[in-house]
């Protein structure tokens, strides 16, 4: 049989040493007999107890952006419910919610897809629900359904004055059918959606009652810390734990894959221990590995012949040889790295012939999968407990940190929590690749855009972290948003050049955007500064014939009030770009102090077509500017020995709080579009835009990331 | 040895070089104080020791005898400490992890200068990071919770 900790027991095993085990009774009843329905269960996705209390089973998790509350939002306002009376949990991947959705979508968190994706589907059930429930109160009143309203967590009949509460209707609703069809309310009915309720996870992280996986204990637990290769992807050929076993606390010393874990009564004796194993590590074939024959790998590619290619549209030759003016510029970007706050830990236990595994995770069915080959059963044979991350931002996509602590659990017999280290969270890799890009424009006579060359060069982080969806060479994330740019300039070329780096990557927070908005945005200015034209008056010139994209731009531009004139010593910059369906500018004010560019105010607008939680898409808006200006200034994973060179925050520089700008948002939408993302969108074209403006300050070009960098040579 | 938290004396048998961390989160499953880096850079586990804002990753335990710690938990009671009630007002934390340590350094400013200037507010949390950005709302709250 199957077991799931439920949250009480979860609050128990973190708090004392209580455990209590209990199948939520939906998931129970659907693990049972697959039924879709039966009491409480109204839909795959919730669940009606009977006190009224209403728990949404929510496919995405919470690291941070939001999308739980906006969940329970939806669901209060097709429902009729009460959002105080909504709770939200993360099911099991293979719970019965992904019956009712058209496609098969993996299971996970990422891609800006948590709201956009989510928004129809969890509107269906939360009607049908409310269909149940009149169809039941219906009944108990005598009155037929059409005269009933469901609100405020309850169902009323306006004639009578009588009304039912949901709880009194949950087990004669979970009965009814659920309805094929179920009308959703007018978006004018809406109470929530638009508007917003405070976040649901907010009282929780101000307490400290906030349980993440590094808080789990478990009884019998022992804590376990790796040794891990400090070359990527390496491992350890033998080691000599003799001394490590000799302190007091030590419980074993074991072979993980990647290194050798030490498993103690404590996480700081696990540590200490580690260090007094001694270990011989594999040779591997990237121990000569360093930045500098990167950058040389990277730049063959900017002139390499062979090159698979995203888009060729017109005679960019004939353009090319008729220009007026023609610009060229090369840039490049570092290897980053995720660095979310929570390093990796992972909680495993085994009880008889299954597994349960609590995580920080973004990406249950891939974590599953991975576990399911690693201890060699079926994955209906594990439990995957999907814990809030302390931040997650693409690295909790990956399934690298599980394999260790499923061997150390097997190898020790024992429950048992692995962690790492802030050294390992940064220095195992799973970066946002190092790339470059060289980037060329024909103008005519009158400074207009006759052509447009964008070739990528540099590592692939699909080849890393899903290789089938790399086809003839081509990643589509190295020329992410290239092809479909809404800007006008004449015939087209978008290629990219792979070039092959064995440095485990995955998608970081708006993926290959993040570079692609640095090169294309700084570039434009680029060619503005040819033609002589300002920045924000080309960027009109290419978009004109676009109005969607026009608004953003100028709603950026007049927010900020582009043609006053600035403080002296301050300059500005724009920057637009358009990524996970959603249309962001940014304008960025910067100054120099103490030889250190300064980025005082960021204006940001964005379209994402529908925003559901006004509030939720500033904190993205604001929060990814602080992240891509963090990167953009000073942040670099440098190779040498095919490892990392910088792994703790003393070296690989945060933002920090006294360095980050004013952000203000201007928040807009577009009716009838598809909705697009707000949690990767708000980062792309800030590095762009506070380059540009250092240059107006400064005269130089910043061609290289980070800026802290560039600025110093 | 014999630990004052929160108000409550609690008795430990632990290695005296072990950070307090650790004592807190492993030992005493008090886990609202968080690990983010190890070596002082981050302030995800900020505490205080008598009354000031102190780093547990980097603070031995063995020191610690006779001192008054206090926790996340035990800032104020069931949550209502005047910072808490402002970072929910300003609907502060994203991913959440590093806002205990964020609070206790914001409340030992408090503490010490009632009427923060930014220029104060900057000094004292500089030392603590937020990778979801949260910044501007941290400042934001703390202006609250002082009145400002």
């Amino acid at each position: 049989m199957t077991v799931v900790i439920d949250r009480r027991g979860f609050l128990d095993a973190t708090g004392a040493l209580v455990v209590s085990f209990a199948l939520p009774a939906a998931t129970a009843r659907a693990q049972a007999t697959g039924a879709p329905a039966g009491p409480g269960n109204l839909t795959a996705f919730i669940e009606l107890r009977p006190d009224g209390h209403v728990v949404l089973w929510s496919p995405t998790v919470e690291m941070g952006q939001g999308t739980q509350t906006a969940h329970a939002m939806i669901i209060a306002d097709e429902m009729g419910a009460d959002p105080a009376r909504i709770s939200v949990e993360v099911p099991h991947p293979s719970d019965p919610f992904r019956r009712e959705l058209p496609g098969s979508r993996a299971m996970g968190s990422g891609g800006s897809w948590g709201v956009r994706y989510w928004y129809e589907p969890l509107r269906k059930a939360a009607a049908q629900a409310r269909e149940m429930l009149l169809a039941a109160a219906s009944d108990r009143l005598g009155v037929p359904a059409g005269e009933l309203v469901a609100e405020g967590g309850k169902v009323s009949h306006a004639a009578s004055g009588r009304s039912l509460g949901f709880g009194e209707l949950a087990a004669a609703a979970a009965a009814k059918p659920i309805p094929r069809e179920a009308a959703t309310r007018p978006d004018a009915q809406h109470k929530y959606v638009g508007k917003g309720i405070a976040r649901l996870d907010t009282p929780a992280k101000v307490d400290g009652s906030a349980r993440f996986a590094m808080d789990l204990k478990l009884p019998g637990m022992v804590y376990a810390y790796a040794v891990l290769s400090p070359v990527f992807k390496g491992d350890a050929e033998g080691f000599d734990a003799t001394e490590a076993r000799k302190i007091k606390g030590v419980v074993d010393v074991v072979k993980v894959p990647g290194g050798v874990a030490v498993a103690a009564d404590n996480s700081w004796t696990a540590m200490k221990a580690a260090e007094a194993v001694k270990v011989a590590w594999k040779a591997m074939p990237i121990d000569d590995l360093d930045s500098a024959k990167l950058g040389t790998m990277m730049r063959d590619g900017l002139a390499a012949q062979q090159a698979a290619v995203a888009k060729a549209e017109g005679e960019l030759n004939v353009a090319f040889a008729n220009a007026a003016k023609y610009v060229v510029a090369d840039y490049e970007v570092p290897y980053i790295a995720h660095t979310p706050m929570e390093a990796w830990n992972c909680t495993v236990r085994q009880s008889g012939d299954t597994w349960e595994i609590w995580a920080p995770v973004q990406n249950q069915d891939r974590i599953l999968q991975a576990a399911a080959r690693t201890l060699g059963v079926d994955a209906a044979r594990i439990r995957l407990h999907s814990i809030m991350p302390g931040g997650g931002y693409g690295r909790r996509l990956g399934d690298d940190g599980i394999h260790a602590a499923l061997v150390a659990a097997k190898a020790l017999g024992r429950p048992v929590k692995l962690f790492w280290k802030r050294e390992d969270e940064i220095g195992q890799g799973w970066y946002r690749p190092a790339q470059m890009a060289r980037l060329r424009a024909s103008l005519d006579a009158k400074g207009n855009m006759t052509g447009f060359w964008f070739r990528a060069s540099g590592p692939s982080m699909q080849t890393e972290f899903a290789p089938a969806g790399v086809r003839n060479n081509m990643d589509g994330s190295s020329v992410q948003n290239m092809a479909e740019c809404r800007y006008r300039w004449g015939a087209t070329r978008i290629d990219y050049a792979m070039r092959h780096v064995p440095i485990p990557c995955a998608p970081w927070r708006a993926v290959g955007a993040t570079q692609n908005a640095f090169f294309l945005e700084c570039f434009i200015d680029e060619v503005a500064q040819a033609a002589g034209k300002d920045p924000l008056a080309l960027r009109r010139e290419l978009l004109a014939h676009d109005a969607r994209a026009l608004r953003v731009v100028n709603a950026a531009a007049e927010r900020f009030g582009w043609d006053r004139p600035l403080a002296p010593g301050r300059a500005k910059g724009i920057a637009y770009f358009e990524s996970f369906g959603a249309l962001t500018a940014h304008v960025a004010e910067v100054s120099i102090e103490d030889r250190r560019p300064r980025v005082h105010r960021v204006v940001c607008a964005i379209d994402c077509g529908k925003v559901v939680m006004p509030d939720g898409a500033r904190q993205q808006m604001e929060g990814g500017i602080v992240m891509g200006l963090s990167a953009a200034m000073g942040e670099k994973v440098s190779i040498a020995r095919g490892r990392a060179v910088e792994t703790n925050f003393d070296s690989y520089p945060l933002m920090r709080f006294d360095e980050a700008p004013r952000v203000e948002v201007v928040l807009l939408e577009t009716p009838g579009v598809a909705m697009g993302g707000i949690g990767e969108p708000g980062l792309p074209p800030i590095s762009a835009a506070v380059a540009n403006a250092l240059f107006h300050l400064t005269g130089k070009r910043i061609r290289k990331l980070p800026i802290l960098d560039a600025m110093a040579t | 040895m014999k630990l004052e938290i929160n108000g409550q004396v609690r008795e430990v048998d632990v290695d005296p070089d072990m950070p307090l961390l650790w004592v807190l989160r492993d030992t005493l499953a008090m886990t609202g104080t968080k690990y983010g880096c190890g070596i002082a850079q981050c302030g995800a586990c900020m505490v205080h020791v008598d009354g000031v804002a102190t780093r547990a990753c980097a603070t031995p335990v063995g020191t610690l005898e006779g001192a008054r710690i206090t926790t996340i938990e035990g800032l104020g009671a069931q949550g209502q400490h005047p910072l808490q009630k402002a970072w929910i007002e300003a609907q502060v934390p994203q991913c959440g992890f590093c806002q205990s340590g964020q609070i206790m350094q914001a409340a030992a400013l408090l503490q010490d200068k009632p009427k923060p200037s930014d220029a104060d507010i900057d000094a004292a949390m500089a030392g603590n990071l937020c990778r979801c950005g949260t910044y501007q709302r941290i400042r934001d709250a703390i202006r609250r919770a002082a009145g400002a």
